[in-house]
């Protein structure tokens, strides 16, 4: 129903200071966790990016796209290869990997463009991050193959990622501002025209908007935002190894938009700290742990379709985010 | 006066089926064209060509004076030419307010990097074109439920909002696919009542699709009437009420 009914216990203009404020207090994090803990913030924040960007085209642009993983390989490849062989520096390799990562989204827009939709559109691009799962395999003359790439010691202007510490600070730098500029996008009149695509694509282009035009925008964007966490993940675990972008991973990132709750930016962000949680939680109960995994799913999916954003929502309304409502 | 549209031999073929044989009319600021027509005569084909969502097989068509066949239906509306859908054009997950903003999209005059980065010259063009669609539902007594997600509103209110939608760019001429179907008969009556108006007062060109015959005789200027894709007769409603051609149409032989 409609937001102002809702009752609040803070205002919206609070609920908005405290959002603004998480990034803020999150900054003091490394004075008391561990390596291993930081660890799993750092896997956290690659996987914010990895959702906010796949939910652009599965959640606010409706296409059942999963070329997810294709953009992250390619993303985690592309800043590999340049610092491996060229020794660019690790920011320039960043914005390369975005680059990528959105000509992937390019490629990727024109199967939609073309009318393959739905089931055809879901099997396509599945299939397109496995071929590229198997160019990483064979051209093991620039991957080397299954061995995979080992990173080079980076540096993000003078700072050496040479510590969970200093990646930290300058993965929840990267973070912080593509949400940012995500959310400033979405909730814009692009924004806007994603989601009038995803509820009815005829009538969007009966009000002057170039449909062809914002479909290929959003799976840009996706593919760079997702690209981008690539190259940050290839930092993380500081050894690109194909295995890392199969058929499992697109199910983790799916399990992450659907958990934390479609076509949301707060959903994506508690999607991903849930799905990267838990099975580090699980580890200890070896060969259980992917059923853990599986059961979270379900349940979530049971009790609260919408996401675990859905929750908030019922807090206060400032989590009604424009444009999706339950 | 120029015609605001024209209509010159128009025909649609769908494999092998005539859908619109030779349609030939002009259309004029100010007037309420309505188009009658049994059942698969072509009146929803005929708004599809002229908004470019089929294209003519033959026959041109032009806007003020300009030819807008082959055109994207995105380039038709740009050029003035807005419709509305039979069974509902709405984005249900967006309240009123949105929806109309939506409609205003090519109005909002903001860059991909003011957007991207937040800057000050992209949120005012927002918040202008949020000012200018509130004023617009305001207009049509519609400010009370602005902020409500449309799925959430009565058949009437859905079929209001999104004429509003339509309206949001001040276009010429408006193409409304059966604006009237499923409403109460006081909720029809108001939406002919604000169609006349939106004729007679702003002089905007109107081409509607209806079934009631009451309301097209009352309510229209012109009437176009079809028939197996073919236009049997055109003329104001005194005339088409008396016509054979069209008796026959609709009742079978007289």
């Amino acid at each position: 129903m409609s937001e102002t009914t809702t009752p609040s216990v803070l205002s919206m203009t609070w609920w908005r200071w405290i959002c603004y404020l998480i990034p803020i207090v999150a900054l003091v994090i490394p004075f008391f966790a561990n390596e291993y803990l930081l660890w799993v913030v750092n896997a956290i924040l690659v996987y914010i990016l990895v959702t906010v960007g796949f939910n652009i085209v599965i959640g606010n642009l409706g296409q059942l796209a999963f070329a997810s993983t294709a953009f992250f390989g390619i993303g985690a490849y592309t800043t590999a290869i340049l610092m491996v062989y060229i020794g660019i520096p690790y920011a320039l390799a960043i914005v390369a990997s975005a680059v990528a990562g959105g000509l992937a989204g390019f490629l990727a827009s024109v199967t939609a463009l073309r009318g393959i939709r739905l089931y055809y559109l879901a099997i396509i691009t599945l299939a397109f991050g496995e071929l590229m799962r198997w160019v990483y395999l064979h051209g093991d003359k620039v991957t080397s193959g299954s061995d995979g790439l080992l990173m080079p010691q980076s540096s993000f202007f003078g700072v050496t990622l040479d510590s969970e510490v200093t990646k930290f600070y300058v993965f929840l730098l990267l973070t912080v501002l593509v949400v940012k500029a995500t959310s400033n996008l979405m909730q814009s009149r692009i924004g806007r025209a994603f989601v009038a695509i995803r509820d009815n694509e005829a009538s969007t282009a009966s009000l002057g908007i170039h449909t062809a035009r914002y479909i290929v925008l959003a799976f840009v964007w996706s593919g760079a935002v997702v690209g981008i966490a690539g190259a940050m993940y290839a930092a993380l675990i500081e050894r690109v190894f194909p295995e890392s972008f199969g058929l499992t991973e697109v199910i983790v990132h799916f399990g992450m938009v659907l958990v934390g709750g479609t076509g949301s930016i707060v959903g994506s962000v508690i999607g991903a700290i849930t799905l990267t949680t838990l099975p580090e939680l699980f580890r200890q109960f070896p060969g259980m742990d992917e059923l853990f995994f599986g059961i979270v799913i379900v349940l979530v999916l049971l009790f609260l379709p919408k996401g675990l954003v859905s929750l908030l929502r019922r807090i206060s309304p400032v989590f009604n985010e424009r444009y999706y409502r339950d | 006066m120029e015609p605001l549209l024209k209509l010159q031999g128009v025909s649609v073929n769908f494999s092998g089926l005539r859908a619109l044989d030779n349609v030939t009319f002009n259309a004029h600021a100010g007037e309420v064209r309505a188009v009658i027509g049994p059942n698969g005569a072509g009146k929803t084909t005929l708004f599809n060509a002229i908004s470019g969502y089929v294209p003519s097989t033959e026959g041109d068509i032009h806007f003020k004076g300009e030819p807008i066949h082959g055109l994207a239906p995105h380039e038709i509306s740009v050029k003035g030419v807005r419709r509305t859908f039979q069974n509902g054009g709405l984005f249900p997950q967006m309240t009123a307010l949105e929806n109309v903003l939506a409609g205003l999209h090519v109005h909002i005059n903001s860059s991909f990097l003011g957007i991207v980065l937040g800057l000050g010259e992209a949120r005012e063009a927002e918040r202008e074109g949020l000012a200018r669609a509130r004023r617009l539902l305001d207009l049509m007594d519609l400010g009370a439920i602005a902020d409500q997600p449309v799925k959430d509103l009565s058949g009437g209110q859905q079929r209001m909002v999104e004429i509003v939608r339509t309206l949001a760019t001040d276009p010429p001429l408006l193409l409304l696919d059966e604006p009237v179907v499923g409403l109460s008969p006081p909720m029809r009556d108001r939406m002919m009542e604000i169609i006349r108006r939106l004729a007679g007062e702003e002089g905007l060109g109107i081409m509607l699709i209806e079934h009631v015959i009451d309301l097209v005789m009352s309510g229209s200027d012109i009437i176009v009437v079809l028939s197996s894709g073919v236009m049997i007769a055109e003329g104001p409603p005194k005339e088409i009420r008396q016509n054979r051609e069209v008796l026959e149409a609709y009742l079978g032989h007289a």
